[in-house]
Parts: structure tokens; sequence; C-alpha cells
């Protein structure tokens, strides 16, 4: 009990004003515009694939694509608030992203149902899961350098969901990038390593969030 | 009838329930006047929202640690957090949930900690085999005072393997392989027949 006493006075004489953090949804919206411009640079640098137009034209590269926005929308909004202890209070929001995945998982079944007959697989394979790594290193970097500020526990979640996010900026990159069709080459390239990489993110988060 | 002063009445459940909703209430928002005040920068205030918060999770650690000694280890680490994650209370929000969600935090990672260590210093049943065998011989009878009562009370196979580690000097290994068992089932009958010996040589 003295150790306690002693405790409180030498934190309370630690004791300076103390800015509280933004709101979650400051702070996720600013993660947004900064992943949302990192994807236009990257376009602008990288060039859209020639036939985005026609592309358009198909629903499911469509759905695809905004289901790739909604989840990094949603992992942006659920990493914001992850940051905190207390998930601001807003629990629901820091699961969100798992509706999201379940709905993309539907997606992708769906577009595996239609390719039939199979869409010419691409001369390239893991060139492209190496792309976007690449292109998710720094939104990554800079998710867990933002997320360390605060204090969060759910640090395996918080990791997994911050990889994702970033992911999910270089997966929509490849995908208005990339001149392909074939839904076993995305599946293969893009989706599965993207899976793997959440999971080391569990890890990831472990390491890298503690405080 | 004599009438009771009005603090010694019998209160009505509800009233009463009423009355200690309203205090809890009331502590509460007092805990988030003083963390606002804190966050301002009143040492005074946020001495006493960690006194408040230690007397609240105090009871909360004790329910699930053993020792007082424990208790208060983890409530150190718990203020400490407190203090480093200040920053991500806005003073809005209610802070008891935003309390023990650290202090959730920290046991949690504490109890991570205390069961890896021993898992750690766990010993191997391998080693304990070893250790059994030497330590139930320190008795301080020898084996030919006693040896009529092995052959008495104990079934023959204990018996024999008694006679073969030691009469004759065997290891339990050389024991096992004369009986064609196991080491470890040789150490084992030897065990039991041990106690056995005890508890029948005792009385």
């Amino acid at each position: 009990m003295a150790d306690i006493e002693q405790l409180v006075e030498s934190l309370a004489e630690d004791a300076t004003r103390v800015a509280p953090a933004p709101h979650p949804f400051v702070l996720a919206l600013k993660w947004i515009g900064a992943g949302a411009g990192y994807l236009v640079v990257a376009l602008l640098v990288t060039g859209l694939r020639p036939d985005l137009a026609h592309a358009l034209h198909n629903p499911l590269y469509v759905a695809e694509l905004v289901a790739l926005l909604l989840i990094f929308l949603a992992t942006a909004f659920s990493a914001a608030v992850l940051a905190f202890p207390d998930l601001h209070q807003k629990q629901a929001l820091a699961y969100a992203p798992l509706a999201l995945f379940a709905l993309f998982v539907l997606l992708m079944l769906a577009a595996w149902h239609a390719d039939n007959p199979p869409a010419p697989l691409p001369v390239h394979s893991w060139q492209c899961t190496l792309s976007i790594i690449l292109m998710s290193l720094l939104p990554g970097a800079w998710t867990f350098y933002a997320m360390r500020k605060y204090a969060s526990t759910h640090t395996r979640w918080a990791g997994s969901i911050a990889v994702l996010s970033a992911f999910s900026v270089g997966a929509l990159w490849l995908r208005l990038h990339e001149v392909n069709d074939s839904i076993h080459h995305v599946l293969l390239w893009h989706y599965l390593p993207m899976l793997a990489v959440g999971l080391l993110g569990l890890w990831l988060g472990k390491k890298l969030l503690k405080w | 009838m004599a009438s009771l002063p009005r603090d010694e009445l019998p209160v009505h459940p509800l009233i009463r329930s009423k009355r200690e909703k309203s205090y809890m209430t009331e502590q509460t928002a007092n805990l988030e006047v003083l963390m606002r005040q804190s966050l301002q920068g009143d040492k005074q205030a946020y001495a006493e929202l960690l006194r408040e918060t230690a007397r609240l999770l105090r009871p909360y650690l004790s329910r699930r640690l053993s020792f007082d000694s424990e208790v208060d280890d983890v409530l150190q680490e718990i203020l400490i957090s407190i203090h480093k994650a200040r920053h991500t209370y806005d003073g809005e929000r209610p802070y008891k949930p935003w309390v023990y969600a650290i202090a959730r935090f920290r046991l949690q990672d504490y109890l991570r900690k205390h069961y890896a260590d021993q898992l750690h210093h766990a010993t191997d049943i391998a080693d304990l085999e070893n250790i059994l065998h030497d330590d139930v011989t320190e008795t301080g009878i020898s084996y030919e005072s006693i040896s009529g009562e092995v052959e008495k009370l104990l079934p023959e196979k204990q018996a024999t393997i008694l006679q073969l580690m030691h009469r004759d000097g065997y290891t339990a290994k050389e024991t096992a392989e004369k009986l064609g068992m196991t080491e470890s089932a040789v150490k084992v009958a030897a065990h039991r027949a041990y106690k056995v010996l005890r508890e029948k040589l005792e009385r």
C-alpha cells in the first residue's frame, strides 16, 4: 500500500497538461486521406490499365473494386478505434471489417463461378504479390507508426487490421494498374498472399504495438 | 411504537438500489471530472484520481490473483499504464470502461508472463522419475533389516524388483532388462512398493 501511495505521488508530480488524442474518426479520415493520396500518386506514376473503360463494364470487376475500397475504409476506421484502450467504446466498429471480409469472399466465389470459360492467365505470377507488398510497405509503416502513439489493448487484432488496411491500398492499385481478368490469378497471387500477410499482422501487432 | 432514527429506518430494497445506483453514478461522474482536471495539469486532482482508481481496481484484482503482493505489483503496472495512456481519454466518454480495459490488458499480460515462467521452471516428468528413486531410498533403513517384510507384505513382482535393486545392486535399467519391463515401469513399481512399506512399517 505504501508503494502504491509513493507511486501515486510520483506520477502526480509528473503530471502536466496533456492534449487529448484526436477522435478516432478524425484519425481514420486522416489515414484515409493519406492512403488515397498515395494511391493516386502511385497510379499517376505507374498508369491506369489501358482497358479500364472496357473492364468497368464487368459488374464483378466493379464490385471487386468497390469491396476493396470499402475494406480500405472499414479497416482504417477499425484501426483508429483499435488504437484506443477501450476501443473508444465503439466495439462494433473495431470488428466491422469482418463483415466486409465475408462479403469479399462471397464476391470472389461469385467471380470464380462466373469465370467460365476461364480468362487466360497472365504470363507473370509472383511478381504481383511482390508489387503489392512493395506498394503497401509505406502505408503499412505509416499506420503502425501512427498507432504506436496511442495505447492499443487489442494489439494482435490491431496489427492485423493495420496490415490489411495497407494491403488493401496495394491491392486496389494493382487491380487498377494491371491488365488482367483472370480470377484464378487474382485469387492466387493477390488475395491469398494478403490473407497470409493479415495473419502475419497478428504477430507484428503484438511486437510493434506493445506499450 | 418507538420511532427509529431516520438513518436506521428500514429501507425498501428498491429505494436502496436506487440510492446505491445514484451513489455509483455520482462516483463515476467524479472520476470523470477528476480525469478532466488531470488532463488540464491539476496534480492534486490527478493524485486523487489515481487513489480512487486504485481503490476501485483492488477488489477486481484480488478476485483474480492469489497473493496481495501480486495485486500490488499489477496495480502499480496499471497505474503506470494509465499515466502513459491518459492522452487517449478525452473526458467525454465514461471513465470506467477505459480504465477497466487497461486493467484487463495489464492483468492478462501479467498472467501470461506468470504462466510462461511457471512452464519454463516446470520439471520434466522424466527428471522426476530419477529423483524419485533417490529420495524414497533415503530412509536410513537397510534392505537386510526389512527383507522379511518385503517378501511378506509386497506382491511378488514388487518384492522381486526391490530384491534386485537393493539386495543384488542392479540399477533400475538393469532390473527392467532382467524382468522384461520398461525402466519407467520398474521405477513406478518400486515407488509403489516403498510407499506400501513405509505405511506398514510406520504403523
